[in-house]
């Protein structure tokens, strides 16, 4: 019964959350060593726990749960790729959008600062998702 | 160093999140994905509501216009290191 709980325990992982990668791997890693503890007892102990065939289902679900989640875990990773963007050594392409206040702001705007005394050294492009 | 933000948000949208976070350095508004494109940074269909926005990324860029440094995060849970960054902007001369 201990196997079978602990093979249920997969479903429960499957719940597994953005909320911090170390979270991630925990509800991963946690049901792998349940799973081969409740599979080492079922299979030690035949005499002790009945319906061993209710059991290796379980126990094959469970693989079939354990390999989805591990895909999301690793897939969920996976972002476009962008060779084609600006390396080092390129110049940063030119572009004009508006600001908070609605006003246009190009590159070489941005790069020549609000006055020639303080010129800044350099621009940091932050690009992010939005949507916040 | 300055830091300047861009995403799909508008102004107005932009504008709240400065005010919350008490940011302020520039946030400029890219709705059309026109200058993410241009950076191929395109994260097509990404939004919640299923909008194209930008894949998170940044450039240093030097007051030549030229790229110093640049970080594409491929793992959208783990957030650039400020020291590499900071690093980067020290060596430019």
């Amino acid at each position: 019964m201990a196997g079978l709980l602990s093979n249920a325990l997969f479903f429960v992982s499957f719940s597994g959350q953005q909320f911090a990668p170390w979270l991630n791997l925990a509800l991963f890693v946690l049901p792998v060593i349940l799973f081969i503890v409740g599979l080492r007892r079922a299979t030690a102990q035949p005499q002790v726990y009945r319906g061993k065939i209710g059991g290796w289902i379980f126990t094959v679900l469970s693989i079939l749960l354990l390999g989805l989640t591990g895909f999301v875990f690793f897939v969920s990773r996976a972002l476009p790729a962008s060779a084609a963007s600006p390396q080092i050594g390129q110049k940063a392409p030119e572009f004009t959008l508006a600001d908070t206040n609605g006003q246009t702001v190009s590159l070489a705007q941005l790069l020549a600062g609000p006055n020639p005394a303080t010129r800044p050294k350099a621009v940091l492009l932050v690009f992010y998702r939005g949507y916040w | 160093m300055r830091p300047v933000a861009i995403s799909v948000d508008t102004p107005e949208q932009s504008r709240d999140l400065c005010q919350k976070a008490g940011y302020t350095f520039p946030f400029l508004s890219d709705p059309n994905t026109e200058v993410i494109r241009r950076y191929h940074l395109l994260h097509a269909g990404a939004a919640p509501d299923r909008h194209d926005i930008s894949r998170p990324a940044e450039f240093l860029v030097d007051s030549t216009g030229t790229v110093r440094w640049t970080n594409f995060t491929e793992d959208v849970r783990v957030r650039v290191r400020a020291e590499e960054m900071l690093a980067a902007a020290r060596a430019i001369h």
